[in-house]
């Protein structure tokens, strides 16, 4: 009998620390956050400008709780840390509860984040998922003087028809503009990878060329460092490691000039 | 899971209704022993479905239920369920409550949605590049359920009794996320909780 109680008080307790949840596949509940990227730029807006640029760049944090938790850590330590990117794969399923659980650690960010679409966060709902939890899978913006284009390269996930990267988009977002003194890309997947739709590898390589304030673009997707110069290409396709490798990188601009360093944590 | 898939299901459920109903006597172990209706448990924010009692003194159960997910609620689709659970506790509280402390069970939930696929396409994905089903959810689940002896306390005849529960479950994808995070997420992050009541006839 006591053995029985007993039992019965762990389930309620049990029952008691969880929350309801409808559905696995649910795009959103009563208290899922919203347009994290646009409230985060709100933040950097109120920030100080200076003349050195430091952000973060990381991704494939998909499964990897325990190290999301020490990055999190990590970041809060580096001086002059302006913002981070988390360059897809937040989840591994792209259910709203993985991208729930990484928002709960990357609120503790002292710097603003900014997400961008992964292939892992296409699965299932994921799209909704994210499009109203962090916003468009296309998106922009500048500080400092830099010109932050953020966008999505999974043209797997789209069987390669031709429409992912929005190429037109790239351009348009690419036209010179007078308030913008240098750019900077980032997505998930690199052009002339498997996963990149190979229609669109070149054009979109030339893209990123034609502008000459581009300074560099930046992926995850390997978990593993690299740095590529597709095609003799003029500005580096700089790769970060997943967060689950316990790597990320480290961009600094000062000037126009672009240096990075690889960090383990 | 296109529109066409998801009607050809719907045919073959109705079909098999039908050719049950035409059997008649014969399939009497098909009328259900209880109705059940659930808010929440990952299976939809209402859903509603038949039970069958299994082995000797109803230690088991089998509940096949269809939820519904609005759009308000971050939906627009419907899940069907098959339930199975064990009763291997059993508290006699009074003559009128009996109490099953923890009930083990297992289920399946399967999401009609267009965005979901029941397998990843060969044509797009090598064999395993993504390995578990958007559609098709695999379940662990633990439940409390208090019976009430209805036959006892409203001197009704026909309901046996009525049975309130509360249950918690997880899933696959939960739990491929916990198995590499013990630290980084609890078993109360992967566990979710619905609530239900069963009358049984």
């Amino acid at each position: 009998m006591e053995r029985k109680l007993l039992l019965f008080l762990i389930i309620a307790c049990l029952s008691g620390c969880t929350d309801f949840e409808y559905s696995p596949q649910q795009t959103f509940d009563s208290d899922s956050p919203r347009d994290l990227n646009k409230k985060n730029y709100e933040r950097l807006l109120q920030a100080p400008v200076n003349d050195t640029l430091r952000f973060i760049v990381c991704g494939d944090s998909q499964a990897s709780q325990n190290e999301v938790e020490l990055f999190v850590k990590k970041a809060n330590e580096l001086q002059g840390l302006d913002l981070v990117f988390l360059a897809g794969d937040i989840s591994d399923f792209g259910s709203l509860q993985e991208m729930e659980w990484l928002v709960r650690d990357f609120q503790n960010l002292k710097a603003p984040y900014f997400a961008v679409i992964g292939n892992h966060d296409l699965l299932g709902k994921g799209a909704d998922v994210f499009k109203r939890m962090f916003g468009d899978l296309n998106y922009s913006f500048s500080y400092g003087g830099v010109k932050f284009v953020c966008h999505d390269t999974n043209g797997r996930e789209y069987k390669f028809n031709g429409t992912v990267p929005d190429v037109n988009w790239l351009q348009t977002e690419l036209i010179a503009d007078g308030s913008v003194s240098s750019y900077i890309a980032l997505a998930h997947v690199r052009p002339y990878t498997a996963d990149f739709d190979p229609n669109l590898s070149t054009l979109y390589t030339d893209i990123l060329n034609a502008n000459p304030a581009m300074l560099a673009s930046f992926y995850a997707h390997d978990h593993s460092f690299g740095e590529y110069h597709p095609n003799n290409s003029r500005i580096p396709f700089i790769v970060a490691t997943s967060l689950g490798e316990r790597g990320f990188l480290l961009v600094e601009i000062i000037n126009g000039r672009l240096t990075y360093e690889r960090i383990d944590y | 899971m296109s529109a066409s898939t998801t009607k050809y299901i719907a045919t073959v459920f109705c079909i098999i209704a039908f050719s049950l109903a035409a059997s008649g006597q014969k399939l009497r172990f098909l009328i259900p022993d209880g109705a059940i209706v659930q808010h929440a448990g990952s299976i939809g924010y209402f859903s509603a479905g038949i039970d069958y009692d299994l082995f000797k003194n109803r230690k088991g159960s089998l509940d096949i239920m269809y939820g519904m997910q609005p759009h308000s609620k971050g939906g627009g689709f419907s899940t069907l369920s098959t339930k199975f659970a064990i009763r291997p506790f059993e508290i006699t509280a009074a003559p009128w409550l009996i109490i099953h402390p923890v009930n083990p069970g297992a289920f399946l939930s399967y999401t009609f949605d267009d965005d979901l696929s029941l397998v990843h396409d060969r044509d797009q994905y090598i064999k395993g590049y993504y390995p578990l089903s958007e559609a098709l959810r695999i379940h662990l689940s633990f439940s409390s359920e208090f019976k009430f002896n209805t036959s006892t306390l409203l001197k009704s005849g026909k309901l046996k009794s009525a049975t309130l529960y509360y249950e918690v479950n997880t899933n696959d994808i939960y739990l491929t996320n916990y198995v590499q995070n013990t630290k980084g997420l609890s078993v109360t992050d992967i566990f979710k909780a619905g609530i239900g009541i069963k009358a049984s006839f």
